[in-house]
């Protein structure tokens, strides 16, 4: 089956038509998850845009981290291609550079490209597990934590503490590098991490090239960010709820929202994997999940369960291309079967012509967004599904 | 369906039409005066009637535009009503339709982030849009002209980058530039060598002038030059004018480089005075040669480039004190924000240069309007910087309202010139249109694109530019009184190249070597854009020269 009504299986079209009628009826919608390809997100901030939903990114917390100290205070970065070609020094920031595969990759060769070519590549852990399989340095964080290490890290390179310390010899490497790179994952860090990350990467750059890569999160959260930007102008977490969107990463936090009751129906969704928030089965909600081949979704995870193709498995798509560090094309499996479960797009698409058709009678979504002027407000033909 | 637009002043430079008349539209295109009776006529007396607008060098999509409106939340604020040329595609597309222009380039779209800048392209809507591959840094490239693989190879690429991406023409950024950035350069010029490949930066912009010959690609190779805003940088595009040895050739932004050094013994300490009578006389030498200006304007903005030597060394000038470089696969961006402060002597001046530029000017076909949005400043000041140029009392009291710099380094208090209808039209219309190479745009003689700008003819020249009185697009009416009255999705262009099977396989398996991704992953297929099959196809194709 793939699609669901209160657990009961369903015509994918009456489904459709049972969201549409849920989300036509909602105050104050919300739109979760998004952990899709880039025609579902554009899709999803057009049916917020239409409907004057909210929108939160499954990417959630680790984006805003990021996007946090972004903002603050800018960045020196480069990708993960340009760290393999290039860095005469990795460092990698507590535990999740050890997991990512990265390091291995940087493990298995040297720089090849600009003038540290030749060089052996250190490998060095400030705070990390390590990996017994991966030859390398480490260096001990204390009970002050990750980010207090970056700043005491950031403090010695700057030359402004005086005296032996345990890091000292970290910060002459990182001095010394030609081309350093310092891994993180902004979860892990938290935005002021980060941002003292940030801080001290740009010091370096004063004497010698060093640059941050942050680890991309798993939920497409930075394709996420982008379309966020071109659609509104800002980064996500947005709302439409007055017609112009407005950016707040605290407002329109899912979780929040629904536990405060600020939203009465939401629409999740998930192409891709993503951990399923519980308020999905306790708020009215649509559900658009990926169902892989020859795989199962369960019909009881929202009130309304609509099963599409997997982005890259069943059909090409758009995607976050974490060793490319870009938004980019994935082929379909070979031997998909394209139409044998719609895209979310689709669904979405057919959900906004469904939304803003006038016969609907109007759904109930604040004047301004529905305005005969608006570029989503115009009927679009449902794509087949 | 016939339309008529009546009675009002045409202007098309390209036809020398100045002259109370109609205009008539059938299809989609502008067609001879007809005896039958229009289906619909649309009354234009006591208006200007000209062809749409064309952009040829502005920021609004790609990465690097995307960590602007992440670096700076404040800036492209929505507030109700009031569409913000820093802010959402949508908001791009209305304010330059508003305007009465219709087709849009971006000129920053790197290879490896094609996808993405095509997907952000295709969400502005009204607009024609297009986007130049950048090439120049990417070690592919560099790796091919190091080992003399030849002139074809070089073109190959080029080949493949342009129809991969699925550009409309060719950039190049700071050649090698950033390369050496990464290897601790500061400073770079044009005989200066990127130390990991011995070549210079002319030997690099040199093999993309020949591939962008070679191809018959319609628009120039776009010239990003070294040394932006330093004083001295006039030498930089000068020499780089004279290495292009006849070779096509457009400047972007070039009133960023009109700084002549006024102590040449100490260029970077002494100041800048105007070098644009310098240009403005080269280029009347070379007609091979166009520029766009990129003007400055006054307030708060964000420099966004991808000459991240140059964003590093600007970086303390940052105003929020805060800027972005990403070091990225090849030029990767930089953005640092910037306030043009209005009682400020380097904004003022920069500010007079950009105009004296345009009024100097020995054919406006060849020196197009653009901010260079939003490094000089946003895109839509367009209507006031025209009233600037048509109206030489405006100007003086413009000029009397900044610091005397501007007057005493520049020659624009002495310039009497005042812009026609008709150069102005060259200047945003028919200059633009024949420098990207688009025939069916940028006139309004028979079988043009039916893309029209109506404008009331008032003295205020900056109400009368801001606010189209009607737009049409493809023949639909668009805007009426400036406002947004229907919104088609518009056309991206791209260039109508074939890739070489060889040399796409030699780069798929460079590809695969680099990224751990193959060619295909850098592709920008229709079937990204899912909405927008059979009917509405985002892609239209622009033939090579023949």
């Amino acid at each position: 089956m793939t699609a669901w009504i209160d657990g009961q299986a369903a015509d994918r079209n009456e489904a459709v038509a049972a969201a549409a009628a849920l989300l036509a009826g909602a105050r104050s919608p919300l739109i979760a998850g998004l952990c899709a390809e880039v025609a579902a997100v554009q899709a999803a901030f057009d049916l917020a845009r239409a409907i004057g939903a909210s929108l939160d990114p499954a990417a959630g917390a680790a984006l805003y981290d990021d996007l946090g100290a972004l903002a603050a205070g800018g960045a020196m970065t480069t990708t993960p291609a340009e760290a393999r070609g290039r860095a005469d020094l990795v460092l990698a920031l507590g535990r999740a550079p050890w997991e990512s595969g990265l390091m291995r990759d940087l493990a298995a060769e040297g720089p090849g490209r600009g003038r540290a070519a030749g060089r052996p590549r250190a490998l060095l852990s400030l705070g990390g597990p390590g990996d017994g399989a991966i030859q390398h340095v480490a260096y001990p964080v204390d009970e002050a934590g990750l980010p207090a290490a970056v700043g005491l890290l950031r403090g010695l390179v700057a030359g402004r503490i005086a005296g032996t310390h345990p890091l000292a010899d970290l910060s002459v490497r990182l001095r010394e590098a030609l081309y350093g790179v310092v891994l993180y994952d902004p979860a892990e860090t938290g935005a002021l991490g980060a941002e003292m990350l940030n801080g001290l990467v740009k010091d370096l750059n004063e004497s010698t090239r060093c640059f941050a890569l942050p680890l991309g999160d798993p939920h497409q959260g930075r394709a996420v960010a982008q379309v966020s930007a071109w659609s509104t102008g800002q980064g996500p977490r947005v709302g439409f709820g007055r017609g112009t969107p407005e950016h707040d990463p605290w407002r329109f936090d899912a979780q929040r929202q629904v536990a405060a009751g600020e939203v009465d129906a939401a629409l999740w969704l998930a192409s891709l994997p993503a951990p399923l928030p519980a308020w999905t089965r306790t708020l009215p909600t649509v559900a658009l999940l990926g169902t892989p081949k020859g795989g199962e979704i369960g019909g009881d995870a929202a009130r309304i369960v609509i099963g599409v193709g997997v982005p890259g498995e069943a059909f090409g798509a758009a995607l976050w291309h974490p060793r490319r560090a870009a938004i980019a094309w994935q082929d379909p499996a070979p031997g998909a079967e394209p139409q044998a479960l719609p895209p979310a797009a689709a669904i979405l698409a057919d959900l906004l012509a469904r939304l803003t058709a006038p016969a609907t009678g109007g759904p109930a979504s604040p004047p301004a967004a529905r305005s005969a002027d608006e570029p989503t407000a115009q009927p679009e033909s449902p794509a087949s599904c | 369906m016939l339309t008529r637009i009546a009675g009002g002043r045409v202007i098309d430079p390209t036809t020398g039409r100045d002259a109370i008349g109609d205009v008539w539209i059938e299809d989609g295109r502008i067609t001879g005066p007809s005896d039958r009776a229009p289906d619909r006529t649309i009354d234009a007396a006591a208006c200007v009637v000209m062809a749409g607008g064309v952009e040829v060098h502005s920021h609004i999509a790609g990465g690097n535009v995307v960590l602007a409106r992440l670096l700076l939340p404040e800036l492209g604020l929505s507030e109700p009503d009031t569409p913000n040329p820093h802010g959402s595609g949508r908001d791009v597309g209305l304010l330059y339709a508003r305007m009465g222009y219709t087709t849009a380039v971006e000129p920053a779209m790197p290879p490896v982030n094609a996808l993405a800048t095509q997907l952000e392209l295709a969400e502005i809507p009204l607009l024609d849009r297009g986007g130049l591959c950048v090439m120049g840094n990417d070690d592919h490239l560099l790796q091919l002209l190091r080992d003399r693989a030849g002139r074809d190879a070089v073109r190959d690429l080029v080949a493949l980058n342009l129809a991969t991406s699925r550009a409309l023409g060719v950039k190049v950024i700071n050649a090698g530039g950033a390369e050496a950035f990464k290897d601790g350069a500061v400073r770079f010029g044009l005989d200066d060598e990127v130390p990991a490949y011995g070549l210079t930066s002319r030997t690099i912009l040199s093999g993309l002038l020949d591939a962008v010959e070679a191809l018959k690609v319609p628009h120039p190779l776009h010239v990003h030059c070294s040394n932006l805003g330093l004083p001295g940088a006039d030498d930089s595009l000068i020499e780089t004018l004279e290495a292009a040895e006849g070779r096509r050739i457009h400047f972007a932004h070039a009133q960023f480089y009109a700084y002549a050094a006024v102590d040449r013994e100490n260029p970077l300490t002494g100041g800048f005075a105007s070098a644009a009578p310098r240009i403005a006389e080269a280029l009347r030498r070379h007609p091979n040669a166009t520029l766009d200006v990129g003007q400055v304007v006054f307030g708060q903005t964000a420099t966004i480039s991808l000459d991240i030597l140059r964003q590093f060394s600007g970086r303390k000038a940052a105003s929020p004190r805060k800027w972005i470089v990403n070091a990225g696969d090849a030029e990767g961006g930089g953005i640092v924000p910037f306030r043009y402060r209005d009682r400020g002597p380097t904004s003022a001046l920069q500010f007079a240069i950009g105009l004296e530029l345009m009024l100097l000017s020995p054919d406006p076909e060849r020196t197009i309007l653009t901010t260079d949005h939003p490094n000089g400043g946003p895109f839509t000041a367009y209507p006031r910087i025209l009233h600037l140029l048509m109206d030489k009392e405006a100007r003086d009291r413009e000029l009397a309202s900044h610091p005397k710099v501007a007057v005493e380094r520049s020659g624009l208090a002495g310039i009497a010139r005042e812009y026609t209808l008709s150069e102005v039209a060259q200047l945003t219309r028919s200059g633009p249109a024949k420098l990207l190479g688009l025939d069916d745009r940028g006139h309004l003689r028979p079988g043009a694109r039916a893309d029209v700008a109506i404008y009331r003819d008032q003295p205020d020249r900056t109400a009368m530019f801001a606010r189209a009185h009607r737009v049409l697009k493809d023949g639909a009416v668009i805007v009426e009184d400036g406002e947004v009255v229907a919104w088609p999705r518009g056309r991206t262009l791209q260039l109508a190249v074939e890739a070489d099977a060889d040399m796409a396989r030699r780069t798929d398996a460079y590809l695969q070597g680099r990224f751990g991704a193959g060619l295909s992953s850098f592709s920008v297929p229709d079937a990204a854009f899912p909405g927008r099959r059979g009917s509405e196809p985002v892609f239209e194709a622009v033939a090579c020269r023949t």
